[in-house]
């Protein structure tokens, strides 16, 4: 049982209750402070009064500063500023100058040089020598307790810049590209430069379509229908092919 | 080869990224989540419901910005209140300029006072006043914690140490509960 010795020095500070209603005391100031409102009933009623206090605030800030106007017309004007936001940040727009001009066709010639072989009719493909796909050690279970499309880190601006470079582009022209893993992180991929290559968003075989692919993979390797590894040399050798073969023959 | 021209042709007349991007879906869905509580935490700070709007939508286009860079994700609820805690401030210190202006050295309370309007009874007009005489820094300690960030988080909104954000709400409650127990 606990005395007080000396009065109302030793109750606590509103601080210290406040803090302890939050969660914000060390586990050992918790205990002393717990200790304390159990055998002190003013604390406890002062603590009851602060939390009066909460209440009524939150009471008060919900009708005082509920948001009134709805929200459709906001949102529909933040979807037409993103949209523009998203055009006007890609170089060139509208205008067809002498620089990026020069740029495009630089670029042109370095896509021609680095995509040479592996270019069709779908799109660049990654290279094999620079992106040949790498893993990591993942157990299935491992690979099938975290959801198909559960978000990976983003991508370091300093790996992004690894990655154009690797395959001698202009970073100037990264707005239009994305850095994207050949074999998914969630089938097993690795966070390494050799398991990531550079996707035009312009691409008819894009990223999202490689998602569906993903996606479905990982149904078939989680349903026990489908080989982990398989999945992986599929997805790494040739996407496009992986998914006419698992998804179907079109997008 | 045909579509690595057309890629090249999309960058030099900027059809390189086709309808909508994946970015511009994971901002609106932040939107979505994240207007109501903002717009609720700016009308604490006292700013009118059409400059909360306004300055939401800069907040979002910020946010665009910032993940289109590729920085940090790192608690982005703390970021878009301190980015729309940031602005508010902006737009108060203007508009109290602009009315200076106006009222020829008359000084004048920026968002004077919408939601006084608001307010049912007279029990929490009295609690409104106790608030609104509590120090600014106090209030926004206050408003953040109802929005459930931890003191960290409000320290990190606020740009102010740990033991600020716990002395401004041991302040406030103090002053609240007392206010309270006069009914
Ligand atoms: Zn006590």
């Amino acid at each position: 049982m606990r005395t007080r010795l000396s009065g109302a020095d030793s109750h606590l500070s509103d601080a210290d209750l406040i803090r302890l209603a939050d969660g914000e005391l060390g586990s050992g100031s918790a205990r002393s402070v717990l200790g304390h409102l159990e055998a002190c009933w003013q604390c406890r009623a002062r603590l009851r009064e602060l939390e009066g206090a909460i209440s009524e605030f939150v009471r008060l800030r919900e009708e005082a500063f509920a948001p009134a106007i709805p929200a459709a017309g906001a949102r529909a004007m933040l979807r037409a500023r993103l949209s523009e936001e998203a055009r006007t940040t890609t170089p060139g727009r509208f205008h067809i100058s002498i620089p990026a001009l020069a740029t495009g066709l630089l670029v042109l010639v370095a896509m021609l040089v680095t995509f040479g072989g592996t270019v069709n009719a779908d799109g660049p493909k990654p290279r094999l020598s620079i992106t040949p796909g790498e893993t990591r050690p993942v157990s299935l279970a491992e690979v099938c307790a975290s959801s198909a499309d559960s978000a990976a880190d983003p991508i370091p601006e300093s790996v992004r810049l690894q990655v154009f470079a690797a395959y001698g582009m202009d970073p100037a022209q990264a707005d239009a590209y994305e850095v994207d893993y050949l074999i998914t992180p969630e089938l097993g991929g690795a966070y390494t430069v050799r398991n990531l290559w550079p996707q035009p968003y312009s691409a008819r075989w894009n990223a999202r379509v490689k998602d569906r692919l993903e996606h479905r993979l990982h149904q078939l390797v989680c349903s026990g229908q489908l080989d982990l590894h398989a999945a992986q040399r599929d997805i790494s050798t040739d996407w496009i092919g992986a998914y006419r073969k698992y998804v179907g023959p079109g997008i | 080869m045909g579509s690595s021209l057309q890629a090249v042709v999309g960058l030099l007349v900027g059809t390189g990224r086709p309808g909508r991007s994946a970015l511009e879906e994971e901002v609106t869905a932040f939107y979505d989540a994240f207007r109501g509580p903002l717009l609720r935490y700016l009308a604490s700070m006292r700013i009118a419901p059409a400059d909360g709007e306004e300055i939401v939508q800069e907040v979002f286009l910020a946010l665009f910005r910032h993940l289109r860079d590729g920085k940090s994700r790192a608690n982005l609820r703390g970021w878009l209140f301190r980015v729309a805690h940031n602005l508010a401030l902006k737009n108060r210190h203007a508009k109290v300029r602009h009315a200076v202006v106006e009222a020829s050295g008359e000084s004048v309370d920026p968002g004077m006072n919408p939601e006084q309007l608001a307010v049912g009874n007279q029990r929490q007009a009295r609690l409104l006043a106790v608030l609104r005489a509590l120090p600014e820094q106090d209030q926004y300690c206050l408003s953040l914690r109802a929005e459930g960030f931890r003191y960290r988080e409000i320290a990190e909104i606020l740009g102010i140490s740990l033991g600020s954000v716990a002395n401004a709400l041991e302040r406030s409650l103090s002053r609240l509960s007392r206010a309270g127990g006069e009914a």
